[in-house]
């Protein structure tokens, strides 16, 4: 690598050593068949032993277990779970939204932070990871297993510019026909409706879908002082934010969020919210990768 | 200085406190900024009101101010108070017929007058004159027209009015030989809006001869003529005229009175009326003739200067009128006699007769008026109070034009300095959004 390759990690490196013992099992068991860290789908032979089950007809003989046949004088098939990769995609909303507050860019610092800790998570699990960012252009990694994969994340985010007001939904899309797994992070300040009808179909498919809400304290609470403001991703919204029509705001938007929280956790979808600076990015990684119930099916 | 109408500039006070304060509340729009969730703020109205500490836009509030009070001040009609005495004149000069004796009639105004005074001129009607007093008296010369006291009176009401502010007390004082036909029925009313004294200044009247004309009423007519009877029923109160009805007179010019009434042809001085018509009476001194009158002629307005209207139709156009002749006067009768019926014998036609054959006004305006109605023009107690006269609400003032064309100045220059101080915020706002940063930003 040169050193421009080592852009930006300076910023990262104390969050992937935050991380580093952090494991994110799936919510299912998988269906991959490729050895991996998760709970698979399939029974297999390998060394975990999980059952015996009696030989039906049809069964590879070579899977009867001998010593017992010899003890028993019946024929068992040793049963033992097999462990599956699960590709994760990670999806950063970069629309303009995103870049707020003008002078830190903290919702989209911290959205930077996630998608590089959370791929950085999955990929110390031996996943393969990929990236989206949808804005204003957008970018698109294919899961990969190498080890380079964390570095690219970094580089990608480190180099994009958050802007623009391109829809989330069709990155969504295309980010789920690669991966298993599914995280998005975003202020659902675009399409959210479309994006609960999208995230509802892939969990529909089987697909784990996360969904991070960053939040910026200022949304939640916001100055006093009387300000015009403006939506940075629709011009013609200019709104006078005073004393009146401050706590109208505050109410409005909380119902909004407490709104988004219970649709997407009704259909399915890990809900995580994240308020920049409430909580230290490892705090919020582990959250996010907490396990939130593992369903084995045979 | 003080001001004819001052409710116009306090009113303009109070307005140009109301833009001083407005200009102290400023409406303006709250800061820019930025917030993705700005679509949960209610739409409400974008702006605020607020208080400055310091005034906004200096130089535009002071020209609004300036354009409020200068026109105020040109409403309220400012004058230069002048310094008051204690006491001033108001002149009334007679130049009507009555006083002929323009000599005497200068020497007394010019014995009274000082400066300061107001001097009023009549005759038929009333001048206050204006500008250089000194040489109106020089060039005053009686005229021909009927003098009339109530119109000389109104005017001085007038003349105290604009004299109220020079002096604490007012004089009226009326130079005039006070002859009877001056002096009517509304003069005695009039002369007590004047609620002081007043000094009246006897000069002597005409020096025309006043001796009673004598002789008979006589007409130069056909035989046939039923005029002929009713002057001769007339011929017992009158005397002294010729009525002439074949355009001859009878005698020559001796005759103090000739009086035109063709029984047939155009009378002097009148012409025919384009559409003939009736009416239902007509009137000379006391006395209304009632019947039907075709009219065939009428006096045109040129033939009435210089001569007295001594009969009217019933609806107030002339049917006679008398101009003078020499020592005596000439009258012109444009009212048909009827053959027909008694009409020339009704004591009333016989009185319109004998009014229509009086006296010349030349002779009765130099009959001296009722010495109790003299009287009660003088009037008694002291000098009228300036306090008694309304102040002039239609006086003009010199410097209310002057302030006019200030309020216009400033106006322009406002609307100028208003429209550049926009196109610099316009002007400013392009550039701030031209500027990569801030577009990013915003």
């Amino acid at each position: 690598m040169t050193a421009s390759a080592y852009e930006g990690h300076d910023e990262y490196a104390a969050l992937l050593d935050a991380v580093r013992g952090i494991r994110w099992p799936a919510r299912s068991a998988v269906r991959s068949g490729i050895p991996g860290a998760h709970t698979s789908r399939l029974r297999g032979v390998s060394a975990e032993f999980t059952e015996y089950r009696p030989y039906r007809q049809g069964d590879d003989t070579r899977r009867i277990d001998w010593k017992l046949f010899a003890r028993s004088d019946r024929a068992y098939l040793r049963l033992s779970n097999d462990r599956a990769i699960l590709p994760t995609m990670i999806v950063l909303d970069a629309s303009a939204s995103m870049a707020f507050p003008v002078a830190t860019n903290a919702k989209w610092t911290l959205a930077a932070q996630l998608g590089v800790a959370l791929g950085a998570v999955a990929r110390n699990s031996g996943d393969p990871v990929g990236l989206v960012i949808a804005g204003e252009e957008p970018l698109l990694f294919a899961p990969r297993m190498r080890r380079s994969v964390t570095h690219e994340i970094i580089r990608a985010v480190s180099a994009t510019r958050p802007g623009g007001s391109a829809s989330l939904s069709p990155s969504v899309s295309i980010a789920a026909q690669s991966g298993g797994r599914l995280v998005i992070v975003t202020d659902f300040l675009g399409d959210a409706a479309e994006l609960l009808a999208v995230t509802g179909r892939w969990v529909a498919a089987g697909r784990e879908v996360h969904t991070v809400h960053v939040i910026a304290p200022e949304e939640i609470d916001p100055p006093r002082e009387a300000a015009m403001v403006s939506d940075p991703e629709a011009s013609d919204v200019r709104r006078a934010l005073t004393g009146d029509t401050r706590e109208q705001y505050v109410a409005a938007y909380e119902a909004w969020r407490d709104r988004i929280a219970h649709d997407f956790t009704e259909a399915g979808v890990a809900y995580t919210t994240a308020v920049v600076g409430e909580e230290t990015p490892d705090h919020l990684i582990r959250r996010v990768t907490a396990p939130r119930g593992v369903v084995a099916t045979a | 200085m003080t001001f004819l109408a001052p409710g116009f500039f306090f009113a303009s006070l109070a307005v140009a406190a109301a833009i001083v304060a407005l200009h102290f509340i400023v409406t303006r729009q709250p800061r820019a900024g930025i917030l993705p969730t700005a679509r949960f703020v209610p739409d409400t109205r974008a702006t605020t009101v607020a208080r400055a500490t310091h005034p906004s836009d200096l130089l535009l509030m002071l020209l609004r101010v300036l354009v409020v009070l200068a026109a105020g001040a040109a409403l309220a009609k400012p004058v230069l108070t002048p310094s008051r005495g204690a006491e001033a004149r108001v002149i009334l000069v007679d130049v009507s017929r009555s006083a002929r004796d323009s000599m005497a009639m200068r020497d007394s105004v010019r014995a009274i007058y000082r400066n300061g005074d107001a001097v009023v001129v009549f005759d038929s009607s009333a001048r206050i004159v204006a500008g250089n007093v000194g040489d109106t008296l020089g060039a005053l010369r009686p005229t021909s027209r009927r003098g009339n006291l109530s119109a000389a009176l109104i005017a001085a009401l007038r003349a105290g009015s604009s004299r109220r502010d020079r002096a604490d007390s007012l004089e009226l004082v009326i130079v005039s030989p006070f002859a009877r036909e001056e002096l009517d029925a509304a003069t005695d009313s009039i002369r007590t809006l004047w609620t002081g004294r007043a000094r009246l200044v006897r000069v002597a009247e005409s020096a025309a001869d006043t001796t009673a004309i004598a002789g008979t009423l006589e007409i130069s007519a056909d035989a046939n003529d039923p005029l002929q009877v009713t002057i001769a029923l007339a011929r017992a109160t009158v005397s002294g005229q010729q009525v002439t009805r074949n355009g001859s007179p009878a005698t020559g010019s001796g005759q103090r009175m000739l009086i035109e009434w063709p029984s047939s042809t155009r009378p002097r001085f009148a012409v025919e009326r384009e559409v003939r018509d009736t009416v239902g009476g007509v009137m000379a001194g006391e006395t209304v003739v009632v019947s039907t009158f075709e009219r065939r002629w009428t006096f045109p307005a040129d033939s009435l200067r210089g001569a007295d209207v001594i009969g009217r139709w019933v609806d107030g156009e002339p049917a006679a009128i008398e101009k003078p002749d020499g020592p005596g006067c000439m009258r012109s009768v444009a009212v048909p006699v009827s053959p027909v019926g008694d009409f020339v014998i009704r004591k009333d036609f016989v009185h319109f007769v004998a009014a229509l054959s009086g006296a010349c006004a030349a002779t009765t305006s130099l009959i001296p008026a009722n010495p109790d109605l003299v009287a009660k023009l003088e009037g008694r107690g002291g000098l009228a109070s300036r306090e008694a006269f309304q102040p002039l609400s239609d006086a003009r003032s010199d410097l209310a034009p002057w302030l006019f064309a200030l309020a216009l100045a400033a106006a322009i220059a406002e609307l100028f300095l208003r429209r550049r101080g926009r196109d610099t915020k316009a002007l400013g706002g392009r550039e701030k959004r031209s500027a990569p940063g801030e577009a990013r930003a915003a």
